[in-house]
């Protein structure tokens, strides 16, 4: 022992526990009560049932709880790295909302922000990335960030209490799928009576709860000091957030959508500088949450409109996680965070180039230089004072005769913004553009060697990513060759372009692995890529023309079928010549026909080497040879293909040996294989379904649940329940989709599943009206979401709505409002009713006091079970709950029956038996109306 | 309301998943050149008659039709559904032909759709209704369909020229396909099927049963073949008969055969195969004739045959966000153009990838994750 401690350098201090003080006071309370409790265990009699119903009714309710615990699972389809988590920071003007961001902020990276504009995301955790969202305080601003939010920090000054908008967030929240929400009490420190202040917190903290749920967590920020939210309380909220579940939405899972962080203005300039106010085409970058974003989707700019995307990219991750090696905690490196709207961040990515930008205060100017190229430059100053000057100050001094000399290069912003460019796709007008800088740079004497610093040190970066870059391609072909051998086999088996001496080569390779092997590689690689893709092209053509028909797309104009009816009378030639655009490029009047085989060509069946041949498609066949034939998808296609010319070959002993394995036991060995294959995909689905069930567990209180026997076993059984399989369902779904999607290479995986969720994307938008650009305002955050299918069309929709039991009056029919349903905001006019015992729809002219009515209008549809958010007046000058009904979408209907209660009254002017006729019902004079009087019998 | 953007296509081919995929995605289309270099231009009799079905299960929506035919704007509604319809299939093409688009319809529909068929039942071209019953509806199993719903009754059989069948038809709606890893053929372990005859002997089904069994009975002992004689009312208004076979599998797949030899349809269509000549193929022909077929749709492999793989990809390509995986046999024409047309509508594309050893395709997709839209919410 004494030797370990030794190696080991130093024994680690020994826990004292404390003796005296607050803690040890709790300390001895708590294990008083555990002897009173213990005490209490000595008679367990005393404290068992005594009625039998009230055991029944107390198990029943014990069942019942349990049961409401749960909900349905719904399944994750994030696969891969998740975007970071938004934390949408916000309340009342004043209320230290910036403030809290900008220290935590300084809490997780160590860096000042000067202020918070856009959205700013942070690396918080080896796993886990944050981003800040600052919450602006009109109406739309809130409802769009209650749509992209995943955690509301809901600040509230505690020295005033609720304010209105707090209450107007947190029902915009709930209708628009509820996150997770957390209070934030501000200004404590405004209390001077400890006694009045735990009053007010305990009054804030049970009125939050009704709003929410009890127990919901608010927290409490006690004050300033200098300046800034105490250090210790900062870390705790923190850790509050650190350790954050955020529960999937149904809506958010079932849309793509990105919140921008970063947006630009693409629209060439000279078609601005002709016309200031036409459609502009912008970019828009962020992450892509909710589910996978395809090529084809439709976008919708919340506030802008509905746009088709003219083009996805997706950009390597401009605040990556750090590298998954063990560590403990967060290296100073990669606390990285990047706020392009806020004008840091140190790494921007482009398409085509990276631009890095470096803070002044990191710039390592030359020092002695640039002091003589000032002073030279200035009325020559006398040489003591300006080394008095240069010891004295420290940057100040330096900063303004930067300024004066006009030195500093990019004096607009507060940040030097270079280009560093990748050798690959590098756009030509990039290239000329860093070509005149750098003549730009060589023209001005002044700053040469300022500027050369810079440039070296450009010039390294781009060494280093190009070499990065390059090694990343050596790692591929590494990969490729490896996979070689599988695919060389396909390939010799199916067609056989390659000859066996290829064969031959490529082992030798794998001996050698010589860089002349790497070129042919490569080229095998390719061939065998076609080869995969093949039967796709076949199918599909090529991928140019995936989007044939759907460019073609014309609107409906009369004119254009006027046209359309001129061109009628054509050369039938030309006709014909014109439908051979098609991919088919045959006849576009085929017949519609799922049947295809023909009768006439047939095999005789009779014969005895025909029917054999099939015989092991039967039960009556050998069976093994048929369940090889099934089990053969997986094991075939990656590793080799059992052919008959390929037994003859004698390329290697391995080759061989393997051959035997497959041809003695085969079918049962593949039939294990599959077996294994199934069972790890089991085991992986339970793994992760313990984690979460695990994580989901970790509250203290069910691990004493756990020590008490019976409810041990009460859990138990409820476990492997229905819900369990259905969870466990759903988690072998997920390992079969990631399985199979990971077997694709990148390229065919992002046609079939789309740009995967977490990814970084340019979103690439045209004809967007200039108002977007010209009232930009980074403060206010962009929501972009993915349209869903049938979601673009327009319609008549039913919903059930209620209005706010806040609001003052009542809603009337056909005054417009302004819903928020999905991720648009629109303004519509709808008409309420109620629905009859007789099933018909009565029109109200006005919404019930306290009850649901129906409300129907038009507009762009929503899928059913949609949340609606009504508002009537965006203004933010309203003392009262803006917020006015809330509903939700119960189906779309193209016409629905409302019926209206009318009274008409006139005078009767002729009377007959059973009949009158009416005078002066209508306004016009010419109407009458004839009515038959029934005979009520009472 | 605003302008209607459509999408432009050319030609009658695959009419009937342009339109189901229009409808289910409720894209307007806007189709030309139909038949427009035929000496009699414009729709036929049963596309019209298609589009007549479409309109009949949805609400609001928009046809129309140039005065040659040869163009048709196509603006679909919300599908509806609903009990108590009643459609005229008309006698250029069997009830099979509209089949195939109505049960995808029926399944994203609002209501549970019940709907009575009338026209030819049995033909040669398009897949009889006893391939439907036996089939189709454990396919639609696979994909999370409730089986309680689906219901296909035979109240009369119709052959080819004058026809006179119906049935009735009952789909049940869905909320979301769920996708499926299909690639398990398991091997034949029976095979089921039914002869019919419309005014015509007995005689002539047990001719064919007995034919059929002859050629199964070296292959597999557990074979049953039922007779299905039609009279009367029941038998529509023309002579004909017919064999449907379905091998089923021990994993459960269905692979299934069918046909029916009948009287040419009058003068429209000449160029008909030489099987429907003035005087009908024997009986006993049909029978092996078939059986051979059915083998022969055996050994091209795949969980299902050749006629359900339109079917097969369009339920792949509908399924929820997850990955489908089935595998099928040599990939039919009517296949293929499906899965092109499954691209341009619903942007969802196949991972085609062969597999030499047993001459087979294996399908990967990423389901388009339709849901149903139109079903009322509680």
């Amino acid at each position: 022992m004494a030797m370990d401690s030794g190696a080991d350098g130093q024994s680690h201090k020994a826990h004292r526990s404390r003796h005296s003080g607050a803690s040890a006071k709790k300390k001895t309370k708590a294990k008083n009560k555990d002897q009173n409790s213990d005490q209490k265990q000595q008679n367990p009699k005393a404290f068992a049932f005594r009625s039998n119903a009230k055991a029944k009714r107390l198990q029943s309710r014990a069942v019942e709880k349990e049961q409401r615990r749960l909900h349905l699972p719904v399944i994750d389809r994030s696969y891969g790295e998740l975007p970071p988590f938004v934390v949408v920071v916000q309340g009342p003007p004043q209320v230290g909302k910036s403030l809290l961001i900008k220290t935590l902020v300084k809490h997780y990276t160590k860096h000042n922000l000067p202020d918070v504009r856009g959205p700013i995301t942070i690396v918080s955790g080896k796993q886990r990335r944050l981003q800040f969202v600052e919450c602006p305080n009109d109406i739309n601003g809130m409802i769009d960030a209650a749509k992209f939010a995943d955690l509301a920090l809901l600040l509230i000054d505690g020295s005033y209490g609720f304010e209105m908008e707090t209450f107007e967030f947190l029902n915009i929240l709930q209708v628009h799928g509820f996150p997770k929400v957390m209070g934030v009490l501000t200004h404590l420190d405004k209390f001077k009576d400890v006694k009045k202040l735990k009053k007010t917190k305990q009054r804030l903290k049970h009125r939050f709860w009704t709003e929410i749920y009890d127990g919901a967590k608010l927290f409490y920020l006690s004050g300033l000091i200098h300046g800034k939210y105490p250090k210790r309380e900062v870390h705790n909220l923190a850790r509050f957030i650190s350790v954050m579940k955020f529960p999937p939405l149904s809506w958010r899972t079932s849309h793509p959508y990105l919140l921008v962080d970063r947006f630009e203005d693409v629209t060439p300039p000279e078609r601005v500088q002709m016309n200031s106010k036409c459609d502009r085409n912008v970019t828009l970058y962020g992450y892509l949450r909710g589910c996978n974003l395809k090529k084809g989707t439709k976008v919708h700019i919340a506030g802008v409109g509905d746009f088709s995307l003219a083009g996805v990219t997706g950009l390597s991750d401009p605040c990556p996680l750090p590298s998954a090696a063990k560590k403990k905690g967060l290296r100073d490196k990669e606390k990285l965070f990047y706020a392009p709207m806020s004008g840091l961040g140190d790494l921007l990515y482009d398409k085509d180039a990276v631009y890095i930008n470096i803070n002044d205060q990191f710039v390592q100017y030359s020092k002695v230089d640039e002091m003589g190229g000032t002073t030279n430059k200035e009325n020559k100053r006398d040489v003591g004072e300006d080394l008095v000057k240069s010891l004295q100050a420290v940057k100040s001094p330096i900063d303004e005769k930067l300024e004066k000399t006009k030195i500093s290069l990019f004096s607009h912003n507060d940040r030097k913004r270079r280009k560093a460019i990748f050798g690959d796709g590098v756009d030509h007008s990039n290239l000329k553009s860093t070509d005149e800088e750098n003549e730009g740079d060589e023209d001005d004497d002044s700053d040469n060697d300022n500027d050369e610093g810079e440039n070296d040190r450009s010039n390294e970066d781009n060494e280093s990513c190009s070499g990065s870059e390059f090694s990343d391609g050596d790692e591929e072909d590494l990969k490729s060759e490896e996979d070689d051998r599988s695919n060389e086999d396909n390939e010799s088996c199916s067609g056989s372009e390659f000859s066996d001496g290829d064969k031959e080569d490529l082992k030798s390779e794998e001996d050698g692995m010589g860089n002349i092997s790497k070129w042919r590689a490569s080229l095998v690689e390719r061939a065998s890529k076609k080869q995969n893709i093949n039967l796709m092209q076949l199918v599909y053509g090529k991928s140019a023309s995936t989007s044939n028909t759907s460019t073609n797309e014309v609107k409906d104009d009369s004119e254009n079928e006027e046209s359309d009816e001129d061109e009628f009378f054509k050369p039938k030639g030309q006709r014909a010549k014109n439908s051979i655009e098609g991919l088919g490029g045959g006849n576009i009047n085929t017949e519609d026909c799922s049947k295809s085989t023909k009768i006439s060509e047939l095999k005789n069946w009779k014969e005895e080497e025909v029917y054999e041949s099939i015989r092991d498609r039967f039960v009556t066949g050998d069976w093994s040879k048929g369940a090889l034939r099934n089990q053969m998808s997986e094991a075939k296609t990656e590793e080799d293909d059992i052919d008959g010319d390929f037994e003859d070959l004698e390329t290697g002993e391995k080759y061989e040996s393997h051959q035997k394995d497959d041809s003695s036991n085969g079918g049962i060995q593949k039939e294990d294989d599959d077996a294994i294959e199934e069972r790890r995909l089991k085991k992986l689905a339970l793994r992760a379904k313990f984690d979460a069930h695990y994580d989901g567990s970790e509250s203290p209180e069910e691990e004493t649940d756990v020590q008490n026997g019976g409810k041990f076993h009460r859990s138990q059984a409820n476990d492997s329940g229905y819900y369990d399989k259905l969870k466990e369902e759903i988690e072998l779904q997920k390992q079969i989709n990631i399985a199979e999607l990971d077997d694709l290479d990148e390229t065919t995986r992002l046609e079939i599943e789309g740009f995967r969720t977490g990814m970084y994307l340019r979103l690439e938008v045209h004809d967007v009206p200039f108002e977007m650009i010209e009232y930009f305002d980074p403060c206010h955050p962009i929501l972009v979401g993915g349209i869903g299918l049938g979601e673009e069309n327009v319609g008549y929709m039913q919903t059930r709505l209620k209005r706010h039991r806040w609001h003052k009056k009542v809603l009337k029919t056909r005054d417009p409002i302004i819903v928020s349903i999905g991720w648009r905001r629109y303004q519509t006019t709808p008409v309420y009713a109620i629905e009859d015992q007789n099933g018909r729809h009565r029109m109200l002219k006005y919404t019930p006091e306290h009850m649901h009515c129906l409300a129907m209008f038009w507009g762009p549809l929503a899928p059913p079970k949609t949340g609606v958010l009504a508002v009537q007046n965006l203004s933010n000058n309203q003392a009262a709950f803006r917020i006015i009904a809330t509903a939700y979408v119960l189906e779309f209907n193209h016409a629905a029956r409302i019926v209206k209660k009318i009274k008409l009254v006139g005078y009767p002017c002729k009377i007959f038996k059973k009949t009158a006729l009416i005078k002066d019902m209508f306004t016009s004079d010419s109407k009458w109306l004839g009515l038959r009087v029934q005979q009520f019998e009472l | 309301m605003g302008k209607i953007t459509y999408k432009r296509l050319k030609g009658s081919q695959n009419m009937r998943q342009r339109l189901l995929l229009a409808t289910l995605k409720s894209t307007p289309v806007l189709i030309e050149d139909i038949h427009a270099d035929d000496t009699l231009p414009g729709l036929r009799p049963h596309e019209i008659s298609l589009l007549r079905l479409f309109e009949k299960l949805t609400d609001d929506c928009l046809i129309e039709i140039n005065e040659t035919g040869t163009k048709l704007k196509y603006k679909p509604g919300i599908i509806v559904g609903g009990s108590h319809l009643v459609h005229d299939c008309g006698v250029s093409r069997a009830i099979g032909y509209f089949l195939e688009p109505l049960i995808l319809l029926g399944l994203f529909a609002r209501k549970t759709l019940v709907i009575i068929l009338k026209g030819i039942t049995n033909d040669s071209k398009d897949p009889s209704v006893d391939t439907f019953r036996s089939t189709t509806f454990p396919l639609l199993k696979r994909f999370g369909v409730p089986s309680e719903g689906l219901k296909l009754e035979i109240k009369s059989r119709g052959v080819s020229p004058h026809g006179g069948g119906e049935v009735h038809l009952a789909i049940p709606t869905v909320q979301h396909l769920t996708a499926t890893m299909w690639t398990d053929e398991g091997m034949v372990k029976r095979i089921r099927g039914e002869a019919f005859t419309t005014r015509v002997s007995v005689q002539l089904g047990n001719e064919m049963i007995y034919a059929a069994r002859g050629i199964f009975n070296r292959l597999l002992p557990d074979v049953y073949i039922a007779s299905d004689y039609r009279k009367r009312s029941e038998a529509g208004n023309s002579s004909g008969y017919g064999i449907s076979l379905v091998a089923e599998t021990t994993s459960g797949c269905c692979i299934s055969a069918d046909t029916t030899v009948s009287y040419p349809r009058g003068d429209e269509e000449e160029d008909i195969e030489g099987e429907e000549k003035k005087e009908l193929i024997p009986a006993a022909d049909v029978g092996e004739k078939l059986a051979s077929v059915l083998l022969e749709e055996i050994e091209k492999g795949g969980v299902v045959d050749s006629t359900h793989q339109g079917l097969l990809f369009l339920l792949c390509a509908l399924c929820v966000n997850d990955v489908s995986k089935v595998r099928v046999g040599k990939l039919s024409p009517y296949g293929i153009e499906t899965l092109r047309e499954i691209r341009d509508f619903l942007d969802v594309q196949f991972v085609i990838k062969p597999d030499p050893s047993t001459g087979t395709v294996i399908l990967k997709c990423w389901g388009s994750g339709m849901k149903n839209l139109s079903r009322k919410t509680t």
